[in-house]
């Protein structure tokens, strides 16, 4: 043990005397919890040198093994190892420090009425918190570990008597054959265990609220938190929950309707809006109203680029604006707002590179796209807008209208986990909670991903 | 692989409803009124009756045979030799009625629209997009079908307000002076208008429900609503123009569409043919998926690889759509299409549910 920590200086090991039997412990000095080696394991050897380890150290967290590699496992986790002069076993007693962040509010989902509470990294605070918020025999949590190097530990968290046994199965299947060194989590996880890998997509929700994961969990779905992360997968997932926020259920179900149908339309306007613009300003002014269309023309009198350039040009300096006010140190980055807002906009229209109605346009563009509450999902609409805008630019509204089945054709062949993505329209009951959101006593059943039909979470008894 | 699995009753109801409206809607009463005059909205109607009658025939058979498709069940009644014959010929049916879709929709697009693109990159464009839907499962593609719904109800309503607008009802009158025999020749170029429901010969064993009448129910309805927009339009259209006038416009609902000014749209014709390409494109891919699962089963086994099968037919109709930017060609092929339909989709599945009926051939158990 010894030759293989001897280049870490960190690795302790101090020999304890308690009359006539030497006990040995072996640490690292970084990770162990001082208080506890003293109070519940030196100080017990010491004063009762007759009993054995069991009896005499008082720590919860204790194994016995024979194997120096779980010993070695054991003390990089932060445990301490025992070992008694002469024998061969090796106690393992869990004295690991606990560093972390306090529980905070959520950063990346904002709601205005719920809970305040947000994931933390730390794994075991998390299903604290879950725990807490189902207080159910029925949660069943299991640990994974996935990545040879960096042992990360996952946890798949599912209530028994409501999720899908074939999707957990599924699942399991998919951690297991993960095999790597270097397991980064979450991101290689959603990579590795999701089914269309070319999709722009995103088949995995994740968020950091654990209000959230609940309201998934007792919908039949499964959350899968990873040691070291905030964030928390819920899978599998339709394309509609994407759209979904907390707010929707606090407040009345028209209001959430209303709002929650705004973003889906703002979801489609991200997508097209540039690519329609383009398409009506080069192919068919015909289209727009007499009054529109002179507005138009002369805003783009004497604009020399072309309006597909000008459309690509500008959205790509809204792209690296969002980029840079996101890397860069929040002092500076109100900075950027104000070098991107005022200097960008007005002088690029002042100088006629851009005309001005296409700045209008981009703005909005921009505005939509991150009204969606999925930070995945707006990049997706995001980048779906480039391939739009040349189609509109090659073959005007009609090339629109190509782009739209094709995207709405992908949408439809994604499955997740053998669920499909996008399902809105079969009957009546799953418009109910995806296009908007219905009344709480008709949210009797739950979403069809789940085979097992009973009563909702929302749990109307009539 | 494709994942067959059911689809539910509304779905069934967007599909048919959707395959059967197509290019003809632009052009509706412009043929069916080359006997009949005025009163064409007549044989209009006359044409969904029939096309009711096949309905139950096709429903009729597929009932015989409830948990398979026509392309497998065709061996049980006629034996393997005609019944290999009856299955390419669907196949090639169907893939004529995508082509001519295509060719006909890209034809109009061409003189409306993209007055200046090439032929060839419409029709190119067209058929990937249509190829790339009709390659997935039948889930997914009625997934897509549902969807399109929406724009056809927004068609609908482009082409009912503009329709109200300066007509005289004394363009329909005096009603059925043309005689019987006129009208009922103008049912004959309203057969093909209405094809589409013989898909229900391929999807009868996935549609989910709990009786099998809800199919039929669910087919009438959609025949139905077909039956009752495209004699609304005709109804409009005779209503906007006269009898000299619509001797000389064949894409008379275009024109309509061409006059009326809302205040937000200047033109709506462009912007309709825009949405309308989305519903005429559901017949395009439904035909070309049909062609294909007809064609997989050709062999001695099922043929697995669907969408290999569909690109093969999709670069067919490519070439021979390319070859097809002549107008004049265009008009023959459509005629000479509607009489293969008459032949494929009301004559065969007679002549299939009486030989079926007279072996008493039926599913064991």
């Amino acid at each position: 043990m010894r030759e293989l920590f001897s280049n870490s200086s960190d690795f302790k090991s101090s020999d304890v005397e308690a009359g006539h039997l030497c006990y040995r412990l072996f640490y690292f000095d970084t990770m162990i919890e001082y208080g506890v080696v003293q109070d519940h394991i030196i100080q017990p050897l010491l004063h009762h040198p007759n009993d054995s380890v069991r009896e005499a150290v008082s720590v919860l967290d204790y194994i016995e093994t024979d194997l120096l590699s779980e010993a070695l496992q054991a003390l990089i986790t932060g445990k301490t190892v025992v070992q008694k002069e002469g024998e061969a076993t090796l106690y393992l007693l869990g004295t690991e420090l606990k560093k972390e962040r306090s529980i905070n509010i959520p950063v990346n989902e904002r709601v205005l009425r719920g809970s305040n509470e947000a994931l933390i990294e730390n794994l075991s605070t998390n299903l604290n918190l879950l725990r807490k918020l189902i207080a159910t025999p029925d949660l069943v949590v299991k640990y994974y570990y996935a990545g040879e190097k960096s042992n990360t530990k996952i946890a798949m968290l599912y209530l028994r008597s409501l999720a899908n046994e074939d999707v957990l199965e599924e699942m399991e299947q998919r951690i297991e054959r993960i095999e790597l060194d270097y397991v980064e989590a979450p991101g290689f996880l959603m990579e590795l265990i999701q089914d269309h890998k070319f999709s722009l997509f995103p088949q995995i929700l994740v968020t950091e609220r654990p209000d959230r994961v609940r309201s998934y969990l007792v919908d039949g779905k499964i959350a899968i938190l990873t040691d070291g992360s905030p964030d928390c997968m819920i899978v599998p997932v339709s394309f509609w929950a994407f759209f979904q926020s907390p707010d929707d259920y606090q407040i009345g179900w028209l209001i959430g309707s209303t709002v929650r149908f705004l973003r889906i339309a703002c979801f489609i306007f991200a997508i097209s809006l540039p690519g329609a613009y383009v398409a009506l300003v080069t192919f068919d002014p015909r289209v727009l109203p007499f009054g529109i269309a002179l507005t138009l023309q002369s805003s783009m009198q004497y604009i020399a680029m072309p309006p597909v350039l000008e459309a690509i040009v500008m959205l790509l300096t809204l792209e690296i604006l969002r980029e840079a006010t996101v890397r860069l140190p929040s002092s500076i980055g109100h900075a950027i707002g104000i070098v991107g807002g005022i200097v960008i906009g007005t002088v690029v229209v002042q100088s006629n590179l851009i005309s001005n109605m296409m700045v209008i346009v981009v703005s909005f563009t921009a505005i939509a796209s991150f009204i969606i509450p999925s930070y995945e999902m707006s990049s997706a609409a995001r980048i779906l807008t480039y391939p739009i805008i040349l189609m509109a630019a090659i073959f005007g509204l009609i090339g629109l209208e190509f782009s739209f089945l094709v995207v709405l054709t992908h949408l439809a062949r994604i499955h997740t986990l053998g669920i499909p993505y996008f399902y809105a329209w079969k009957n009546i009951e799953t418009i109910k909670d995806t296009l908007f959101r219905g009344p709480i006593r008709s949210l009797k059943n739950r979403p069809k991903e789940n085979k097992k039909r009973t009563r909702s979470s929302k749990g109307w008894t009539k | 692989m494709i994942r067959l699995k059911e689809i539910s009753l509304i779905q069934l109801f967007c599909l048919v409803a959707l395959s059967q409206v197509g290019v003809r809607v632009l052009t509706m009463p412009y043929e069916e009124s080359r006997e009949s005059g005025y009163d064409a909205w007549i044989s209009v109607l006359l044409g969904g009756v029939i096309a009711q009658v096949i309905i139950l025939i096709i429903y009729r058979l597929g009932k015989r045979f409830a948990d398979r498709p026509l392309p497998e069940y065709i061996y049980a009644i006629t034996g393997r030799p005609l019944g290999l014959l009856i299955n390419v010929l669907f196949a090639v049916y169907c893939v004529e009625s995508s082509l001519l879709v295509v060719v006909s929709y890209s034809d109009v697009i061409n003189r409306w629209v993209l007055i200046t693109t090439p032929w060839f990159v419409i029709i190119g464009v067209t058929v990937i997009v249509a190829a790339y839907i009709a390659s997935s499962s039948l889930q997914s593609l009625t997934a897509v079908t549902q969807t399109i719904m929406f724009m056809f109800f927004i068609c609908f309503i482009f082409v009912f307000i503009s329709g109200m607008g300066k007509g005289d009802l004394r363009h329909l009158l005096p009603i059925g002076t043309h005689g019987i025999t006129a009208i009922l020749k103008d049912t004959l170029p309203a057969f093909w208008a209405y094809a589409g429901y013989e898909l229900l010969l391929y999807v009868f064993p996935f549609v989910k429900c709990k009786r099998k009448r809800d199919i039929l129910i669910t087919m009438s309805l959609a025949n139905g609503f077909t039956t009752f927009f495209y004699v609304m339009i005709s109804i409009i259209v005779l209503y906007n123009f006269s009898e000299n006038q619509l001797n000389s416009i064949p894409e008379p609902m275009l024109y309509i569409l061409r006059q009326f000014h809302w205040p937000v749209v200047q033109s709506i014709d462009i912007l309709f043919m825009t949405i309308w390409l989305s519903v005429t494109i559901v017949t395009v891919f439904v035909y070309l998926f049909l062609a294909a699962r007809y064609l997989a089963f050709t062999g001695g086994k099922e043929i697995r690889n669907h969408p290999v099968l569909i690109w093969i037919l999709a670069a067919i109709c490519f070439a021979v759509g390319v070859l097809g930017s002549d107008r004049q060609w265009i008009f023959q092929f459509a005629s000479f299409h509607n009489t293969a339909s008459i032949i494929i989709i009301a004559i065969v599945p007679t002549i299939l549910l009486l030989v079926a009926m007279a072996r008493g051939k039926r599913e064991a158990g």
